[in-house]
């Protein structure tokens, strides 16, 4: 793999989320997402018995893999990665197979039926490049997400996973994923 | 083809040819000319107003069109963030099924026809009817009822420039409990310094989960940034259950147990602060002396939370001091003797001495605003029609008690109120037992409704005066106090899209036909300027349109009453832990412990509670909110859902002593199995807000109680019966 | 989101690219070995020959339509990404679908085309210069094409294959049973046309197709077995995918119907019919010279004894109605190994 200059990343600090899904309406009203899907979503899990619970509440998106399998399979290249690592969906070089939804190990992608294509998070792309935040890292209220260059070693992120251990989603697919959950 | 016919071609089509050209050429011209006319891309900084808390944010708006609203990073409060109904605030700006122009009905009430007119005509017409009103009953013959918005205050002068003095507003509803019970002890209801302190006690108050305010923000990060502890008490599992460390599910009603229980470890083995109480509390001596009957061993019985953890969480608490807090809550609408609980907590901060201290309460600091004078009106010379002197006399006058009103307004007594106007509320959801509601709503002669949504109210309304939305309006600027206290502004990011008004004109509409003009004279601009005269800037209001929120930088600020001779707003002029102001009025003096009604045998406790997407019930229909919940569900143990043959997603049948719904049960084992609960906001009549009619409507079921002190309504001391249906 | 995506217009466009290259594969082996004078096997082939584009165009005609956007499918041809199995596919598809027409127009005859040419309108008389006798061409384009076809029948399973992140796909052993499915499938379908067309035929016209079709299932039988062995004895992501056939909503389809229904008794029958076959042949065996060892005479006589029992050869015949069962059954097999493969394989997924 060629080095990059700029990796954009994720961390995601989970134990403060709390569910309120302030990321999933920004996302939708920043990007268009239409009722019915969404580029990201939390995962729910209850754990234990009464009165013995415990919650645990995880965003999760698109990776971002730094080996996408979406990219790899995608006949068109209509799925491609940018250099600073953003993947990302050409809407008008979508055939709409679908090949990449399937080969996607985080079911992070969903097919517009009204436009044809196939769609997903892509890091709000347009405000990265206007020098602002995704708008899901913006607005949460718990500040879960920490997001930067992985390469400049004074952004936050690469502090902070300098500090912190953390784990990645499904390792064994081989995708190479670039969130980061902090443990 | 021979060369006639030819060139006959040729030349048409070079004729065609030319033609289309120019009309090529003078199409990008156009367009052209009307890009330049419409700007681009703006930015206009203004504030929420999806629920109580007023974050700032800054709309984004193309072409006249509101495309995203991200957060101010500017307000310290809402910290540059934005909830999942800030940000849907898009959504009740577009939504389709807003009411578009002023109605009057037609058919009858609750019938659902209506005729769309013009203002004059609403105007007029509602005009008539109170003044037809005032005309036979007097003008305290009107009930004005109203929710918090930064144009209350217009709808509320009106009201008592009118005459009236029946005004209820949502307190009574929500927080008359807690508030009083704080003013008593302090003379004021103080802030509590989340971020900076390190234990935490908080009783049923959902904060990371019923909505987002500041405390939200700073419970979370102090717990998981700076080890702050929370011991959370609830009957259910909620989100904040979920962050705690250690979470009780204490039985229903019983919290001033645990309350007492810690005061009579905190005194008994001398853990309060002494200096602190000798200082600036009195009645501590016989405070010591009530509590030494509540022993923790007793209120392990009555909380069923273990004694050895009611010893254990008190010692920490006042080790922890003065960075410990029992938190008020805000909802405090639980149960009949909910008053005391707050009190016992206010006197339990009190006398581990974190008052005015960082990470304990902190008195709200506030920014001075100016105000425009107007014409005074003569106050209103009836008395309130829900006898607040007589049956509550502490409760706090403008907000009312709206159970007793609603009782003494149904029997006619002590005079009869015939007109209704209620501004940005919905007491068919917002109130107790429905059916009266109705009831109420029925024995009206004129009902007038200001709201953006045909609420369940509104569609029994006789007339609606459409409100503009927050997005589309001008409004007075507003200072929040707290302990970083802020000056918000909220202007229009587009212009109105429907034949709506806000509030201001609406009431300056009828002041005109009902000759109180004088007092409502003066545009919104003029009583802005005035309200920002006493900033500090040089230019405040062009600072405000530009920054749409100040803060003065010099907060927080702790420790400033903390001095001997400050005087508190109490009738000794220190913090009482005996009131005696509560004694006047023929009140316990000492919180006293009250049992709970116990839970009837195949009965369960109804209880309440909100979820992180919508406003009570004002928000069920957008549709970005509710898709996250379409419909409530009974939430409902495992073991008597077991026992009844109730299985998860099968329809229920809820009844309680005044009315029944029918909804999905939602088998979970996150709640007591003495306790059921359903979201509020659902199983609305209205079929225009088609998302929200899905569910149960806690409203029906819950039956009419109050706590004695306040007024304030207990909307936990309902007891249901659930079958499978 | 979990959904899924491809669904019975993938399944049927994968079983019918399978059909095309299979049918082209036995008529391209029968073809190149069959001889000359032996019209039966020149039969088989040529009506391999005339079917094999037919199912994958088809095929290829709702795939196009299963797009999100049918009219960009041209964008598959305008990318060469070696990367991505489906762009290889596409191109794959796009040969052997040129191959196999101009292979069947070599199958065509003289008077077939100069009918077709004296009939049509006046102004499309210029297609006349497409009147060209190509059957020279046919073993060359046999050998061409027998890659291709296998290709185009193991890229499906490639397809599937390569994708990482669907454990119940991610074997080098889809491709193989694929391939020998669709082979096996080619056979079937020939089998049943030949069954169905003929009135009175004889079984040794049939017997390389009935061999061919054996050798297939076996083949495949055994690609399933170590499928289901290495899948066992593999990471938990695999194992639990394989819980969809062992106890999950597709062990019946998957066990009764197409294990058993569409191999283990199409097989049965097939080899029930070839027994005799053999058992005729050995006959041959001495009369080729081959010197079977065998101890004091025993054996020798047992092998007599059973030829005396199998009728001779040229009495021999096939009961059509096996051979249609036996046919339909592949043929169903074939389709229900892609349709719980397409479906079970997006629903597992790595934990």
């Amino acid at each position: 793999m060629a080095t990059r200059t700029k990796r954009y990343a994720l961390a995601i600090d989970a134990k403060k989320c709390i569910d309120c899904k302030a990321c999933v309406v920004a996302c939708r009203a920043e990007n268009g997402v239409p009722l019915g899907k969404s580029r990201n979503w939390i995962n729910e899990e209850l754990r234990g018995d009464w009165p013995k619970l415990m919650e645990v509440f995880e965003p999760e998106q698109c990776h971002h893999c730094e080996a996408p399998a979406c990219v790899r399979v995608c006949p068109t290249g209509a799925s491609y990665q940018r250099a600073d690592g953003v993947v990302a969906v050409n809407p008008s070089e979508c055939v709409g197979c679908r090949y990449c939804m399937i080969a996607c190990p985080y079911d992070a992608r969903f097919f517009r039926e009204d436009l044809g294509v196939v769609e997903k998070c892509d890091l709000c792309a347009h405000r990265l490049d206007r020098g602002e935040l995704p708008a899901c890292v913006e607005t949460c209220p718990s500040k879960v997400r920490i997001f930067g260059d992985l390469n400049d070693p004074t952004s936050e992120i690469h502090q902070i996973l300098e500090k912190r251990q953390y784990r990645l989603k499904k390792r064994e697919a081989g995708t190479g994923p670039q969130i980061y959950y902090l443990l | 083809m021979n060369r006639r016919g030819f060139l006959k071609m040729a030349t048409g089509g070079a004729v065609g040819a030319a033609l289309l050209q120019t009309e090529a050429c003078r199409v990008p011209l156009q367009q052209q000319k009307a890009a330049k006319d419409v700007v681009p891309r703006l930015e206009i900084p203004t504030t929420c107003d999806m629920c109580v808390n007023k974050c700032s944010m800054i709309a984004i708006v193309e072409k006249g069109v509101l495309k995203k609203l991200n957060p101010n990073p500017e307000n310290p409060k809402s910290k540059g963030m934005l909830c999942a109904r800030g940000n849907a605030g898009i959504q009740q700006l577009y939504d389709t099924a807003r009411i578009k122009h002023p109605m009057i009905r037609t058919g009858e009430r609750g019938e659902g026809k209506w005729k769309v007119v013009g203002w004059d005509e609403a105007l007029d017409f509602a005009a008539q009817k109170l003044s037809a009103i005032k005309e036979k009953y007097g003008p305290q013959g009107t009930l004005w009822s109203s929710s918090e918005s930064f144009q209350e205050v217009f709808f509320r002068n009106l009201s008592q420039a009118f005459g009236s003095p029946n005004s209820v507003r949502h307190p009574t509803l929500c927080l008359a409990s807690v508030n009083l019970a704080y003013s008593v002890t302090f003379g004021t209801v103080p802030s509590f310094d989340v971020q900076n302190a390190r234990y935490i006690i908080m009783s049923g108050a959902n904060r990371l989960e019923s909505f987002i305010t500041p405390d939200t923000m700073d419970l979370i990060d102090s717990t998981t940034e700076r080890k702050a502890r929370l011991i959370y008490l609830d009957p259910r599992f909620t989100k904040t259950a979920a962050k705690a460390d250690e979470w009780y599910p204490i039985k229903p009603g019983t919290d001033l147990a645990f309350i007492l229980a810690m005061l009579n470890v905190i005194i008994s083995e001398n853990r309060y602060n002494k200096e602190f109480v000798s200082t600036y509390c009195t009645g501590f001596e016989q405070l010591a002396e009530h509590v030494k009957q509540y022993t923790p061993d007793w209120a392990a019985e009555e909380t069923q939370i273990p004694a050895k953890d009611i010893f254990r969480i008190a010692r920490e608490f006042s080790d922890a001091a003065p960075r410990a807090i029992c938190y008020a809550g805000r909802r405090s609408s639980w149960s009949r003797d909910d008053f005391s609980m707050r009190r016992g907590q206010a006197i339990l901060n009190a006398i581990v001495g974190n008052w005015d201290r960082q990470g304990g309460m902190v008195p709200n600091a506030k920014v001075e605003l100016g105000e425009l004078m107007f014409l005074p009106w003569d106050d209103p010379v009836a008395p309130r029609v829900d006898e607040l002197d007589k049956n509550f006399p502490l409760a706090a006058k403008g907000d009312g008690v709206y159970l007793k009103l609603r009782e003494n307004v149904l029997a006619g007594q002590p005079y009869p109120v015939k007109a209704w106007m209620i501004y940005k509320q919905d007491p068919m959801s917002a109130i107790p037992e429905q059916e009266k509601t109705l009831q109420m709503l029925r024995q009206m002669d004129f009902v007038g409704v200001i709201d953006i949504q045909m609420s369940d109210t509104a569609w029994y309304a006789d007339v609606i005066l459409p409100e503009s939305t927050y997005l589309e309006r001008l409004d007075p600027v507003e200072m929040l106090g707290g302990i970083r206290p802020v000056v918000l502004y909220r202007q229009p990011v587009v212009k109105p899209l429907h034949d709506t008004k806000p509030a201001f004109e609406i009431v300056q509409g009828l002041a005109k036909r009902l000759n109180l003009s004088q007092y409502f004279d003066y545009t919104m601009e003029q009583w802005i300027a005035e309200q920002v005269k006493p900033l500090p800037m040089d230019l405040p209001l062009d600072y405000m349109k530009k920054h749409g929120v100040y803060s003065p930088p010099q907060y927080p600020k702790y420790g400033s009453t903390l001095s001997p001779d400050h005087r508190f707003v109490t009738k000794s002029g220190k913090i009482e832990l005996l009131s005696e102001r509560l004694r006047e009025a023929g009140y316990d003096p000492l919180p006293v412990y009250h049992q709970p009604s116990q839970v009837p045998e195949g009965k369960f406790r109804l209880v309440l509670g909100r979820h992180a997407f919508f406003t009570h019930a004002s928000t069920s229909n957008n549709p970005w909110l509710n898709s996250f919940s379409p419909e409530n569900a009974l939430w409902i143990h495992p073991k008597p859902a077991d026992s009844l043959g109730i299985n998860d997603a099968s329809l229920v049948e809820v009844a309680s002593g005044v009315g029944s719904v029918r909804l999905k049960a939602r088998v979970t084992p996150k709640i007591r199995t003495d306790c059921v609960f359903m979201q509020h906001g659902y199983g609305k009549r209205s079929p225009w807000l088609r998302l929200a009619n899905s569910g149960g409507s806690d409203a029906q079921l819950i039956e009419t109680a109050w706590d004695k002190v306040s007024g304030g309504a207990a909307l936990h001391e309902t007891f249901v019966k659930v079958r499978k249906v | 989101m979990k959904t899924i995506e491809w669904q019975y217009l993938i399944v049927s466009y994968l079983f019918l690219g399978g059909l095309s290259a299979g049918l082209y594969f036995v008529s391209a082996l029968t073809e190149l070995f069959r001889k000359d004078d032996d019209s039966a096997q020149e039969h088989i082939a040529r009506l391999g020959a005339l079917l094999a584009s037919w199912p994958v165009m088809l095929g290829c005609t709702l795939l196009v339509f299963d797009l999100g956007h049918w009219y960009r499918a041209y964008k598959l041809f305008l990318h060469f990404r070696w990367e991505s199995p489906m762009s290889i596919g596409s191109w794959l598809l796009m040969l052997f679908i040129c191959i196999s027409l101009i292979y069947a127009y070599g199958w065509t005859s003289r008077d077939g085309r100069e009918h077709f040419f004296g009939r049509l309108p006046r102004r499309l008389r210029f297609l006349g210069i497409l009147n060209v006798d190509v059957a020279p061409w046919r073993r060359p384009l046999a050998i061409a094409g027998l890659p291709v076809s296998v290709g185009v029948a193991i890229y499906t399973g490639v397809l599937l294959g390569a994708v990482q992140s669907r454990p119940f796909w991610n074997t080098n052993l889809v491709a193989q049973l694929f391939l020998f499915s669709a082979l096996s499938s080619g056979c079937a379908l020939l089998i049943l046309v030949l069954a169905m067309r003929s009135r009175k035929f004889e079984m040794y016209q049939f017997r390389s197709l009935y061999l061919l079709d054996v050798c297939f299932l076996t083949l495949e039988f055994f690609i399933v077995v170590p499928y289901f062995i290495h899948g066992e004895l593999s990471v938990e992501a695999v194992r639990e995918s394989l819980k969809l056939v062992l106890g999950g909503p597709f062990t019946m389809v998957f066990w009764v119907f197409f294990m058993g229904l569409g191999l283990v008794l199409p097989w049965a029958i097939e080899v029930r019919e070839v027994v005799p076959l053999f058992l005729t042949h050995v006959q041959l065996l001495p009369r080729m010279g081959v010197a079977t060892p065998s101890p004091a005479g025993a054996s020798v006589s047992v092998v007599s004894e059973l030829s005396a029992l199998a009728p001779p050869a040229n009495k021999l015949h096939f009961s059509r109605g096996w051979a249609v069962a036996a046919a339909l059954l592949v043929l169903v097999g074939g389709v229900l190994v892609r349709y719980i493969f397409v479906f079970a394989g997006q629903m597992s997924a790595i934990r």
